[in-house]
């Protein structure tokens, strides 16, 4: 009998000093939405979808490249977080655009993406063209450089990204991101490694770069110009069934 | 020692003279049972009551803390939680025992209904066990509302809205349910109230008689074929049995009640040592609305069928079938208090136990999983399948985003996660042609709205850009055999026009 009280005994003072230890014990107190800051909360609600569960292999562009973090400045980053992105999808998340997180969170958002993924030197000593895109590109002179230096790759049919349906969901500045920076998620190169393999040595120039873009866009206005005119049916419209 | 005991003796026998206790209680606990009734079968009574006194005990600990006041009572919760020793474990065993308390008395129920229980001469026993299951269940309710966060808050909302449909007396119920035309703090004093001493006062009493019938009437005895209750002769039938193949209550049939309760609290002390307590979730704040407030499980069926009911029969529904379940589990004993016992002579019964448990099971799990319910936050959550994003072309890859972007995901699953208000679309490339999967973005149809006017004609086709990758590795998309035979024909009357086709070349394999 004895070695069996013992063993009550034993068992009764560990479950009251191992209770505080114990997987049930729960965690703190559920914060109103408004006040979570926590940056891999607030990132798995409101970015992961399109961005990707780490910041890479999602359908958007991956904010895990350290050469994207070192591209964009902190403003850039609150402005399109918070009112959106023009000429894609990216929606507006703060609450003055009619978002749900206030400018704490988007500030959280920012500070984390920094210290997950900003990384000294992400461009190995090179200096890489200006983030914002002109206006004033050259569309022909685009052309001619889309043709030398981007044609190889794009023409395949799986990377095609002259369709005008394309270029109308992403707008110029993304565009100019993913030249300058690239995706190394999904194998595209960034400015400076074009060619096969990524191994070409002569990176693209920041005017290349401009006309690159304009080159682009003008293909979509025409396109959406031709949409406009009277005379095409609206493309909405089933074209079988 | 002589004298230590002799000293205990007289003061025993002190109270003994004033209490006239012993005879009674000795009667109660020596009385004969048959012996056929000591069995594991007869342990869910005992084990509801023991639970009942966990739940007491438990619970007077929890008010020493708790306020019941709206502003305090979801802190002083917290306070339980995070920062009084052990303060969790107490609620959670006091949610544990809650839970275990519902399922063991339902357990109980079923089994006296198996057994004939509830025949002459142990009717109203039957018809108070129905009163307390309705109190534990009161009880349940009121205590998740006591448990004020989130959940507690809409939980009240749609026990004010039934309510309110009542006819002629709808306001007047809820301003009494409510204390007032809002939630707030009146609500809760009131809850409070009804959780700590209205149904508690009543459901002691209720158990008092039960448990007194239980002894006097004697313990059923075990049912068997062809053994017919008839009102004039039960009871001398049932007291021969109890003296020539009897046993003593104590300890022929009690040991196995106290080892079942024991193995009871046991558990319930092991699932809130490692399940832990029960919330409370967000504050109860309606102006949060990124809440999704789901009642505890025993509620969860009533959740799932007023969630697939259609709205005209949603009030007849509330009003009628619980009542008309209530008079027939109250009617039961009355209009079949005679007869066979045995289980084996009564199928319908068993049928009726075996329904009623099946779709008990399956509405829970619906209303745990709710896939009538769209996941609100799918769209910005949840990540796509890595494999269809480095597969894709640039168009389908930017369809992927605008899938997500418009919210496509909060009713449609893809690898497993987002809605499931609409069907998964892991698939849907070997369902629909490219064509047809336009067209249903396009129109909707069935219970998807038409996003024709929401997306624009670079959206809908990047989108179906994106679907048409949506099928399994081994198995082709859907083609339209029609559209090949138009192009080979088109094809041979022109090579110019083919050229341009080949644009289309994605809608067939």
């Amino acid at each position: 009998m004895r070695p069996l009280a013992q063993m009550l005994l034993a068992c009764v003072v560990a479950l009251i000093t191992g209770c505080e230890h114990s997987p049930g014990d729960p965690p703190g107190p559920i914060p109103r939405p408004a006040e979570v800051t926590d940056f891999s909360t607030l990132y798995s609600e409101n970015c992961a979808a399109c961005h990707g569960a780490n910041g890479e292999n999602g359908p958007a562009i991956d904010l895990a490249n350290p050469e994207y973090q070192a591209l964009v400045d902190d403003a850039t980053l609150r402005k399109w977080i918070s009112g959106g992105m023009p000429g894609t999808e990216m929606p507006a998340f703060a609450q003055s655009a009619g978002g749900m997180l206030t400018e704490r969170q988007v500030n959280a958002l920012i500070a984390g993406m920094r210290q997950q993924w900003w990384r000294p030197n992400a461009f190995a000593g090179a200096t890489p063209p200006p983030y914002a895109q002109p206006q004033d590109g050259n569309a022909h002179d685009g052309e001619q450089t889309y043709q030398a230096r981007c044609f190889a790759c794009h023409a395949r049919s799986r990377q095609q990204i002259t369709s005008p349906d394309y270029l109308a969901l992403v707008g110029n500045q993304a565009l100019r991101s993913i030249i300058i920076a690239g995706r190394p998620d999904i194998g595209q190169p960034d400015w400076s490694h074009l060619g096969p393999g990524g191994k070409t040595a002569t990176p693209l120039s920041a005017q290349d770069i401009d006309t690159i873009v304009a080159y682009l866009a003008s293909l979509r206005n025409s396109a959406q110009a031709a949409n406009n005119s009277p005379e095409r049916p609206a493309a909405a419209t089933p074209t079988g069934r | 020692m002589q004298r230590m005991k002799q000293t205990a003796l007289d003061i025993y026998a002190w109270f003994e003279r004033r209490l006239q206790l012993e005879g009674p209680v000795k009667e109660a606990v020596l009385h004969q049972v048959p012996r056929q009734t000591a069995s594991w079968w007869y342990v869910f009574g005992s084990a509801a009551f023991t639970l009942l006194f966990l739940q007491i005990f438990t619970g007077i600990l929890l008010a020493l803390v708790y306020v019941p006041s709206a502003g305090h009572a979801w802190q002083s919760l917290n306070v339980l939680n995070h920062q009084i020793p052990l303060g969790w474990f107490l609620r959670a065993l006091h949610g544990w025992g809650s839970n275990f308390m519902v399922a063991i008395v339902l357990i109980h129920m079923a089994q006296v209904f198996l057994f004939g229980a509830y025949k002459f001469p142990r009717e109203l026993t039957w018809i108070l066990g129905v009163f307390l299951l309705l109190m534990t269940l009161g009880m349940a309710f009121t205590g998740q509302v006591l448990r004020f966060d989130q959940d507690a808050y809409w939980g009240l909302g749609i026990g004010a809205s039934i309510m309110s449909r009542v006819p002629w007396i709808g306001s007047g119920l809820v301003h009494l349910l409510l204390g007032g035309p809002i939630i707030a703090g009146a609500t809760l004093s009131r809850f409070f109230a009804l959780h700590v001493f209205v149904i508690p006062g009543t459901l002691l009493l209720f158990v008092f008689l039960h448990v007194w019938m239980v002894l006097k009437l004697g313990v059923n005895d075990w049912p068997m074929p062809g053994r017919v209750v008839r009102r004039a002769t039960y009871m001398e039938e049932y007291h021969h049995l109890a003296h020539t193949d009897g046993i003593p209550f104590v300890p022929g049939a009690f040991w196995k009640d106290l080892v079942f309760s024991g193995a009871i609290l046991a558990a319930v002390a092991v699932c809130a040592m490692v399940f832990g307590p029960f919330g409370p979730g967000g504050q109860p704040d309606p102006s949060i609305i990124q809440t999704v407030p789901k009642p505890d499980f025993f509620f969860l069926w009533i959740y799932t069928i007023l969630s697939y009911l259609p709205p005209q029969m949603e009030t007849p529904f509330l009003l009628i079938v619980p009542l008309l379940a209530i008079a027939i589990l109250l009617a039961l004993p009355l209009v079949a208090a005679e007869g066979e016992k045995s289980w084996y002579r009564r199928p319908v019964a068993v049928l009726v136990v075996s329904t009623v448990a099946v779709c008990f099971g399956v509405l829970t799990h619906l209303g745990t999983t709710t896939p009538w319910s769209p996941h609100m936050s799918a769209w910005s959550g949840d990540p796509l399948p890595v494999n269809r994003i480095h597969d894709a072309t640039p168009l389908a890859r930017q369809g992927a985003v605008v899938f997500q972007a418009k919210q496509c995901r909060n009713c449609h699953s893809v690898g497993g996660s987002g809605g499931e208000r609409g069907p998964a679309l892991d698939a849907v490339a070997t369902r629909l042609t490219i064509d047809q999967m336009r067209f249903k973005v396009v129109t909707g149809g069935g219970n998807m709205p038409a996003y024709g006017k929401n997306l624009s004609p670079s959206e809908i086709e990047a989108l179906v850009r994106f679907l048409e990758t949506l099928h399994p590795a081994n198995e082709p998309p859907a083609y339209d055999a029609s559209r090949r035979t138009v192009e080979a024909s088109q094809a041979a009357d022109s090579a110019g026009e083919a050229s341009s086709l080949r644009a289309n070349e994605g809608s067939t394999p």
